[in-house]
């Protein structure tokens, strides 16, 4: 017996259209599947209310924020650059940013993060994709790349959309250095952008704890609240001034890095520390995810 | 003439969880474009064979190829032509269920896309096919699963208990279906712990009972074991009718546990009883079939004593593996 050539579909939907026979396009392999695989994440992830949520939420409340704290006199004095937010429009980015670093950030990241693995075991459809040709650790990169793209994305969106409240609700005044001097407004500009950029390392290291709780509890909310728990108790843990060594080693710590590119002498000490640290806890965290995920058994569903 | 490669091939496969072995030393071979049924009752390991096709989850022991190719030379390509589905399938219920066919096609890359609107015409959804398939029924979503496996144009298509939770028309209709398409000369491997379907769409089937295997061959040869099929009979005089069958070595004649007779024969002797019962004075004023016979078979294959093991008929054991390959 051969192979039968005609494909299944045609040979019984008699009404249907021809259907092209599957040999005609070679199926992608090796990379190129981990590609397939991330854009098909990409596309789901567009599709989820909570994501367009998520990204909508950042583009508008930063406006919010700036207008809610116009019509305050008391300024949040206790952040730092919150008593200039009523001088120069580029203190607003640099405020929320510290400000969202408490536990806003891991929030956001985990959002997708936490929820991207573990969501497959809620709705029970692992086996419907690995049943598709593609391996394991396909879907772990692919999966993995497509948390990071919506970190990035969110971070990036929430930048600008800072800034250009900022500068368009209160002005674009130079902006005063941490060391008291003045910075002009295009300087200034390019330092609240760098000064974000330096949250994208540790951002990324609560993207990667956020799916390693997603992979082994297998629970989206287990997922989500994890990294923020774990990101306020470092964030205690730091305020009560506990040892050095491990203050260091925080994930929340090199969120306060780019204090250095704000001063009149900048230094970049803790920058490349809190680089570190957010790499170290990248790679750990995907490593126990990758190794959960490739020994699993998939029975559920 | 060449040997065609196998579409499954598993020999000695072992799967275990904990302390339960689920799956026992499994043979099974599936040729190219026959149907083959998994026949077994609950907790009998055919899931968990399947799961093991897919490379869900990976066996203890033994070798499982499929058209001749392993997990561990392939990897997942080992699925290329390869389609179906595990238990009932899923999808995500927050996307129509056109959506969701569209993100699988994405997956699958060739022209998986294309085909969208003539596999959902294929099992009958096109009309719902833009409605979340968070709102569909159950036998929907069961079709949606063919609809899906059918998008990547198999060679295999494998169901898990396709017809499981379906009504008497849908049975009906994924009986139909799953026959159209072995007609169009898909190879069809399904599980099922339903006698009556196995006979009516399989070529060929291998029986289990936790864990193992206790038969395996054609459904010719499984019909040509099964006992004569079991009656029931009521008469105006079954005292007279229980006499009578002691003249007539071919059927079987006792008394039903629920008042009655049971009457054990193949037709043409069953035949011969009956004008015979007429002829004495005896009316017949019931007679119906109680258990088919490959029912009654699998249920002897299936409820016997584990630890005597091999009291199934020796000959009912044909082997499939020496079968036809041509
Ligand atoms: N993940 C698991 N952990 C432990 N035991 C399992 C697991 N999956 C299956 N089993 C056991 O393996 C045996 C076979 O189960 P399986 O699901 O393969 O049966 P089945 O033939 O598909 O039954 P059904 O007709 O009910 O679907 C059962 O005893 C079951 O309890
Ligand atoms: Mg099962």
């Amino acid at each position: 017996m051969t192979t039968p050539a005609t494909p299944a579909t045609t040979a019984t939907a008699t009404a249907a259209a021809p259907v092209p026979p599957a040999a005609v396009h070679p199926r992608p392999v090796g990379r190129g599947r981990v590609a397939t695989a991330y854009r098909w994440e990409v596309t789901k992830l567009a599709a989820q209310a909570r994501t367009r949520a998520t990204l909508a939420v950042c583009l508008l409340a930063p406006f919010v924020f700036v207008v809610l704290l116009d019509r305050q006199d008391r300024l949040p004095k206790d952040t730092l650059y919150g008593r200039w937010v009523h001088a120069s429009g580029f203190a607003t980015p640099l405020l929320i940013l510290g400000f969202a670093a408490q536990w806003v950030f891991p929030l956001l990241t985990s959002l997708v993060a936490g929820d991207i693995f573990a969501s497959e075991d809620q709705h029970g459809t692992w086996k419907t994709i690995l049943t598709r040709s593609h391996s394991r650790s396909q879907i772990f990169w692919a999966k993995t790349l497509a948390a990071a793209t919506f970190t990035t994305a969110v971070l990036t969106v929430l930048a600008l959309s800072c800034l250009t409240a900022g500068v368009l609700l209160v002005g674009h005044q130079p902006l005063e250095s941490l060391s008291g001097t003045l910075l002009p407004p295009g300087r200034a500009a390019g330092l609240v952008l760098a000064a974000w950029a330096t949250a994208l390392p540790p951002l990324l290291g609560f993207t990667a704890l956020g799916i390693m709780l997603s992979v082994l509890t297998r629970s989206s909310p287990a997922g989500i609240v994890g990294p923020i728990i774990l990101g306020l108790l470092m964030q205690l843990y730091a305020f009560l001034n506990g040892a050095d060594t491990i203050r260091h080693l925080l994930l929340v710590t090199p969120f306060d890095a780019w204090h250095g590119l704000l001063a009149a002498h900048p230094y970049y000490g803790p920058l490349r520390d809190g680089t570190f640290v957010s790499v170290g806890y990248l790679v750990l965290c995907l490593a126990v995810a990758y190794t959960a995920l490739r020994r699993r058994d998939i029975t559920g569903g | 003439m060449t040997v065609a490669v196998p579409a499954v091939e598993a020999s000695g496969l072992v799967k275990r969880f904990g302390a339960r072995t689920a799956v026992d030393r499994v043979d099974l071979r599936v040729d190219v474009g026959e149907v083959y049924g998994i026949l077994g009752p609950n907790g009998a390991g055919k899931t968990t064979f399947l799961r093991m096709l897919f490379g869900l989850i990976r066996p203890d022991a033994g070798t499982l190829r499929v058209f001749g190719r392993t997990w561990g030379e392939a990897g997942p390509r080992m699925l290329d032509g390869v389609a179906g589905f595990i238990e009932s399938p899923r999808f995500y219920p927050y996307l129509s269920g056109r959506r969701n066919l569209n993100l699988l096609a994405g997956l699958d890359g060739g022209g998986a896309g294309s085909r969208i609107d003539a596999v959902l015409d294929v099992v009958d959804l096109a009309g719902r096919a833009d409605d979340k398939v968070g709102g569909y029924s159950f036998g929907m979503r069961q079709r949606l699963g063919v609809a899906a496996s059918l998008l990547r144009d198999p060679r295999l298509l494998v169901l898990d208990e396709p017809a499981n939770g379906l009504d008497p028309a849908g049975i009906r209709d994924m009986r139909a279906l799953v026959r159209r398409l072995a007609a169009g000369g898909l190879t069809v491997l399904l599980s099922s712990h339903n006698m009556d379907e196995v006979e009516e769409i399989c070529d060929n089937v291998t029986i289990m009972r936790t864990g193992r295997v206790v038969y395996h061959g054609s459904i010719d040869q499984l019909r040509a074991q099964a006992p004569d099929p079991s009656h029931r009979l009521l008469t105006s005089d079954d005292a007279q009718a229980l006499r009578l069958g002691g003249d007539h070595p071919a059927v079987s004649v006792s008394a039903h546990p629920d008042g009655g007779l049971v009457l054990r024969a193949q037709p043409a002797d069953a035949d011969a009883y009956i004008l015979a019962l007429g002829q004495a004075g005896v009316a017949v004023r019931a007679l119906h079939l109680e258990v088919a016979p490959l029912e009654s078979l699998f249920f002897m294959l299936t409820e016997t004593d584990p630890a005597a093991g091999h009291d199934v008929p020796a000959q009912a054991q044909p082997d499939a593996l020496t079968g036809a390959a041509s």
